[in-house]
């Protein structure tokens, strides 16, 4: 009923073979991608929230990968440490000490390996394990999808918090335990939503079309559903990581991580344990939070870009 | 961002819809039917949520029992004990008899409303949880209200009057609250009204060695309540505000909405009337599940402040580490999840007449 | 018409949306160019014209109902006053009182979640100040009950919420809403697509009724000049925002001069017109009969063309399909749906048959259940000779038949190039030399040069190109017979010619036969050799087309025809208009019956 805008095109006018060559399949299928690539990219790139977080996570990244050359860990040794405990922001310790006399922005730089690592890990695992139950739960029907939905919906259900306490307080504290707590525990919003958009995506005429064509379950999963699902995907992974760092950063703050490891989260619990926050040691307190924001709003940004590359209705949102 | 870890699967905005076309399709199917569909409905639900809940207690049990490590010792941590006492202590807690006794007596006391008893208090666990509910209740309930009202509001205002500054702004300041962990917010508060400004306390829910009553126990309880909500509001509203806006959003391109115009209504008018109650529909559902996830948040919350409720009660817990304390509130924050959920089904088949028939 | 002032005037009105593009360019699109024409009081002009054609455009235009970023040149007058000078206030008091549009009644256009009664309730509301009459809720739901019964339809309708109504009903709700605050304008914006051609018919009239009643002047937008031709006394016909051509609606009609005219006219042939049997702008069949039809010695004594016995004959060695005794339900045991109900018919390899009826007739059912998509609840399926073919076999025998599916722009995977959509089948059964395959596939389709075609998307294609690769990719597994669902009727009526051609050729060239389900008479008049007709599940009319569609025996048969551009609605104008309140059980009212729901009577 709204006025129609759009004028399919009588000619194909994006084919860039107008002579008699007669290119081959691979060589379509290359040319393809690189277009739907660039597509993607022309379109991520006008999108100015998702550049800046992009770029913030790469710095961010490529500081993590060399936080053992820009900060020597000698120099986070608490026996050989030089300093005093807590002192303010000075010209040797650019964001002050901490309880120990370490200079906390030596703490924030390595924090941040522990902090990266366990997010994209802990979200690939979920990522993984959600997009393959999603899946099958989206396309198979009867008992198989009742019995995968039944247990999606539990994982939804229970506080994943509690759940991931739970599992950190049995198997002990250490990174490991956190990443496998949140991968555990985060695969089913993932499962939910890949499960939502194979049942759309499966609902489609040239699903239909390709039974007819004499498909069998795996072509139609593997040609058709997947390649579908996974922009979505992305997306949602980028979103995902940065819940999941928020969620490493909580754990660590209760106590459950690895008590060797620096990460924002322990330097916090430290902040609260040692009372620095009601004693007014500001530098301990609001730098470690703000690198987590900083970080998290990075990978939001990044993500709704992508999720606005990909349903492009979106982009005017 | 809300504790809910697995929420960034769905919540992110725009939100996945509460459920999908081809679920609700399969729901009007099973609607149909008049009276008869709302039985079948029910008990459908029912069933599924009876259904979580049985998982949820019978993993409340087996994961305790499969960890490494020794009860017994926990119980007596830090204390020099004798085998002979942890063999005592053992059999004081029914620990050394077969595991399917153990979850038989597991069963048949929860029925009783039996949650064992605390390793570190030596209560009922059921006690405990019973002293802490209320002041959870409390403080979550309020915080829901609260970031509710702030986050529909502006989520509806802001959809609107998508792309002007009210939105962006708006959506940008609720993008930055959705990255700021909720226990960081909750200490930042700490240290700025009570380590620096000396405006509010810095924890617990009643000044310490006081005993007021009437209004001025209410003053101190609100005086006290004042930062722990606003941390939890600060971080949740931003979901609500996402998730009204994207449903807004989506429901502006109804055709209906340009009938509605032809027809003479005001603009305001067109969205009040006719837009909103649209889009409330699936935001009421998202609302119902993530309140689930918001009664998860109070752990960090009332940690951060000492609140004296579950949440703090299940930190507590894990230093020693107290499982029945734990196990017991893995429970009941479950359960209270699955029936938030419930509760979320029935409403949203009563508000959507499409679902009846 | 003593007044000289018109009703309604567009006076060199040009309309363009301008667009932010995803990379920040804005891109500006005429809709509308430099359009201009005026109606009388009283008079009814019908516009016809494709998806982009911007006849809707101007619908919405009239009431300025255009988004933000569309810009409006040139005059509108209603009833002498600039409708875009007006202020906000004064454009709302004339919305709806002067001018209503009628919009399409499908599911969007009303709020779901109010009660029909409480959306025509909010037309009178909004509009009291201009009709004090109805300020009182007695007075309205009064006149709510007039407008229901006004337009056929019980009062206690009045109580559904959209989505318990067909298209039907709610296409007349959308009209009894139009009608609330007495406007002299009625514009109706598609008011029967997506609707039977029965329901068509009766809502046709029903407008009919409304306006020699009550002194309309009507504006009827759609894209099936069929449906102006009844309703109208002039007609205007548009393409990409411009008139193309105008007219009193009869010359328009029979005597289209503007080419574009001609094609449009042509997707509506008439049955019982020679000229357009077994004849295409683009192709001419073989065996098409002269344009004065058959001659005596080209028939047989009853009536049947000798052509369609020897061919039949020759055909009848076997046939490719025998269904004994199919049923097909659906649904729980309480509300069973007899999509398919004990249908017994051969199928036979070389010649073209279109299985016809509405929409829940159960013909898609009945396609998918002979492609081995649907499992038969009762009865059999043979294919050729043996009782249809599981699992390793059925993959086999997808070689041999192949389905072209209704809706080209979904049965295309957008994300895939022209070239892997039609490579999927052969890759899928591991053919060598898939280039070549796929490059004699697209030529076969009509899209030629291949080459210029293998590295495009979907999205970059019409509607009618996007149906030929759907055909192309079925014509790589180089199958012996096509089932076809509804293959042109998603296509605007210009691409239609050119996919039916397709059929006739590929039965004289290739010898391949299909199975063409459709509820468009007119095609199968255009190309079938046979027609079976199929109503609630039950086959209730089969033989050859010339015989079914010129001589039909069965009352239901005769009642599609009287609806449509036939020699039998010609002759019985008096027929046509029984045709409203039907004997045939069932037809009107009945209630919706197919579980996946679109069954659409009353």
């Amino acid at each position: 009923m709204t006025a129609d805008t759009t004028n399919a095109t009588a000619t194909p006018t994006a084919s860039p073979t107008a002579g008699r060559a007669k290119p081959s399949a691979a060589e379509i299928r290359r040319r393809r991608i690189r277009r739907q690539l660039a597509q993607g990219w022309k379109a991520f790139s006008a999108n100015t929230p998702g550049l800046i977080g992009l770029i913030v996570l790469l710095v961010v990244i490529a500081i993590a990968i060399l936080a053992p050359v820009l900060v020597p860990s000698s120099t986070l040794d608490v026996t050989k440490v030089t300093a005093k405990a807590f002192e303010a922001p000075s010209s040797h310790a650019l964001l002050g000490t901490d309880y120990t006399g370490r200079s906390l922005l030596g703490m924030l730089v390595w924090g941040a390996r522990a902090s990266l690592t366990v997010g994209f890990t802990a979200t690939i695992m979920s990522t993984v394990i959600g997009t393959l139950i999603g899946m099958a739960a989206g396309h198979f029907h009867g008992v198989t999808q009742a019995v995968l939905m039944r247990v999606i919906d539990f994982f939804l259900v229970v506080p994943s918090l509690v759940l991931a306490i739970t599992l950190s307080s049995i198997v002990g504290a250490s990174l490991l335990t956190i990443i496998i707590s949140i991968g555990v525990t985060s695969w089913a919003g993932t499962a939910r939503l890949v499960r939502s958009e194979t049942l759309t995506i499966e609902a489609r005429p040239y699903i239909e079309r390709a039974w007819a064509l004499g498909a069998s379950d795996w072509h139609i999963i593997v040609k058709h559903v997947l390649p579908a699902v996974m922009p979505i995907v992305l997306s949602n992974t980028t979103l995902a990581v940065g819940s999941s760092i928020i969620a490493e950063s909580t754990m660590a703050f209760l106590g459950l991580g690895d008590p060797m490891v620096i990460s924002w989260g322990s330097i916090l619990k430290s902040a609260m344990d040692t009372g620095a926050a009601t004693a007014g040691y500001w530098w301990y307190v609001i730098p470690p939070g703000i690198a987590i924001v900083i970080v998290v709003l990075a990978f939001t940004l990044v993500g709704r870009a992508l999720e606005a590359v990909v349903n492009p209705t979106l982009r005017e949102r | 961002m809300s504790e809910t870890i697995p929420a960034s699967g769905a919540v992110p905005a725009p939100p996945a819809d509460a459920m999908s076309a081809d679920e609700r399709a399969a729901e009007e199917r099973d609607a149909r039917g008049g009276a008869a569909g709302w039985g079948k409905y029910i008990l459908t639900k029912a069933g599924g949520a009876l259904c979580s809940l049985v998982m949820v207690i019978v993993l409340g049990f087996f994961a305790f029992r499969i960890l490494p490590g020794d009860p017994a010792k926990s119980i007596t941590s830090g204390r020099q004990v004798t085998p002979a006492q942890l063999e005592a202590i053992r059999h004081q807690y029914g620990l050394d008899q077969p595991l399917i006794v153990q979850f038989w007596k597991y069963l048949t006391d929860m029925l009783h409303g039996d949650l064992g008893t605390s390793y570190v208090y030596h209560e009922p666990v059921t006690r405990l949880i019973g002293e802490r509910v209320g002041p959870t209740i409390l403080l979550t309930g309020s915080a829901a209200l609260l970031s509710l009202l702030i986050g529909l509001w502006l989520g509806q205002r802001a959809a609107w009057r998508r792309n002007t500054t009210f939105d962006r702004v708006h959506t940008g300041i609720a993008l930055i609250f959705w990255s700021v962990p909720t226990f960081w917010f909750g200490l930042l508060l700490i240290f700025l009204f009570s380590g620096t400004l000396h405006l509010l306390p810095s924890g617990g829910m009643m000044t310490a060695g006081t005993s007021y009553a009437g209004l001025a126990l209410v003053v101190d309880v609100v005086r006290h309540l004042v930062l722990p909500v606003i941390s939890m509001t600060a971080v949740s509203y931003a979901q609500y505000l996402v998730i009204m806006r994207s449903s807004l959003l989506e429901e502006m391109n109804g055709d209906y909405l340009t009938v509605a115009r032809a027809k003479g209504l005001k603009e305001d008018d067109v969205r009040r009337r006719h837009a909103v109650p649209n889009a409330l529909l699936p935001t009421i559902t998202m609302i119902f599940m993530t309140l689930g996830g918001l009664i998860g948040g109070a752990v960090t919350v009332e940690t951060v402040f000492s609140w004296p409720g579950l949440g703090y009660l299940t930190y507590q817990a894990l230093s020693a580490p107290d499982f029945p304390v734990l196990q017991g509130t893995f429970v009941v924050f479950s359960g209270i999840v699955i029936i938030m959920n419930f509760l979320a089904e029935i409403v949203y088949r009563i508000i959507d007449p499409r679902l009846r028939k | 018409m003593s007044n000289t002032t018109p009703c309604l005037e567009f006076d060199h009105v040009s309309i363009s949306y301008t667009r932010r593009l995803g990379d920040g360019k804005r891109s500006t699109f005429k809709a509308v160019k430099d359009v201009t024409f005026s109606l009388d009081k009283g008079g009814t002009l019908g516009i016809a014209g494709e998806s982009g054609s911007g006849k809707s455009t101007l619908a919405m235009a009239s009431l300025r109902l255009l988004p933000k970023n569309a810009k409006v040149e040139g005059t509108i007058r209603i009833n002498g006053t600039d409708v875009n000078e007006l202020s906000w206030g004064k454009l709302r008091a004339l919305r709806w009182t002067e001018e209503s549009i009628v919009f399409q009644g499908a599911m969007s256009s009303l709020n779901p979640v109010q009660k029909v009664r409480e959306q025509i309730d909010e037309a009178l509301r909004i509009h009291v100040k201009q009709k004090p009459q109805y300020a009182s809720e007695s007075a309205r739901a009064k006149r709510i009950n007039e407008l229901l019964a006004d337009v056929d339809l019980p009062v206690s309708k009045g109580d559904s919420y959209p989505h318990q109504l067909s298209g039907g009903q709610r296409q007349r709700v959308m009209i009894a809403m139009a009608l609330a605050c007495d406007p002299e304008i009625i514009i109706a914006d598609e008011p029967t697509t997506a609707l039977d051609v029965i329901v068509q018919a009766q809502i046709l009239n029903l407008l009919k009724r409304l306006v020699a009643q009550h002194g309309l002047t009507l504006v009827v937008i759609t894209h099936d000049l069929s449906v102006l031709a009844d309703t109208c006394e002039r007609i205007m016909v548009m393409k990409s925002g411009e008139i193309v051509e105008t007219g009193e609606s009869a010359n328009v009609m029979t005597r289209p001069k503007h080419p574009y005219t001609k094609k449009l006219a042509s997707a509506f042939p008439t049955i019982g017109d020679w000229s357009s049997r077994l004849k295409l702008p683009d192709y001419t069949a073989p065996d098409a009969p002269g344009d004065q039809g058959r001659t005596s010695r080209e028939l047989a004594a009853d009536g049947t063309p000798l052509a369609e016995l020897t061919s039949e004959g020759d055909a009848k060695d076997a046939p490719i399909f025998q269904m004994q005794h199919v049923r097909v339900d659906f649904g729980s045991k309480s509300s069973v749906v007899h999509a398919v109900d004990d249908v017994t018919m051969d199928v036979y390899p070389h010649e073209i048959i279109a299985l016809v009826g509405q929409s829940g007739s159960g013909k898609s059912t009945m396609a998918r259940t002979l492609l081995g998509l649907q499992k038969p609840t009762g009865g059999d399926v043979k294919y050729e000779g043996a009782i249809f073919p599981r699992h390793k076999e059925l993959k086999e025998f997808r070689e041999h038949v192949q389905f072209v599916l209704q809706d080209p722009s979904g049965a295309l995977n957008p994300k895939q190039t022209v070239y892997e959509l039609v490579a999927e089948g052969p890759r899928i059964f591991r053919m060598d030399d898939e280039e070549n395959i796929v490059y004699q596939a697209l030529e076969e389709a009509g899209l030629s040069p291949a080459s210029d075609y293998v590295d495009v998307l979907p999205q970059e294609l019409s509607g009618g190109q996007r149906q030929r690769v759907v055909i192309a990719g079925a014509l790589a597994l180089h199958p012996k017979y096509l089932i076809a669902d509804e293959p042109v009727a998603s296509l605007d009526a210009s691409a239609r010619a050119g996919i039916l051609a397709l059929f006739l050729r590929f039965k004289h060239e290739l010898g391949m036969g299909s199975f063409i389900i459709t509820h468009d008479l007119g095609l199968a008049w255009n190309i079938a050799d046979r027609v079976a007709v199929m109503y609630q599940g039950k086959i209730v009319e089969d033989g050859p087309a010339e015989q079914v569609l010129l001589h039909p025996q069965h009352p239901y048969t005769r009642k599609l025809l009287s609806v449509v551009p036939s020699h039998i609605a010609e002759e019985g104008i008096e027929e046509a208009e029984a045709a409203e309140t039907a004997t045939v059980p069932g037809a009107a009212d009945a209630p919706a019956k197919v579980a996946a729901g679109t069954a659409d009577h009353a």
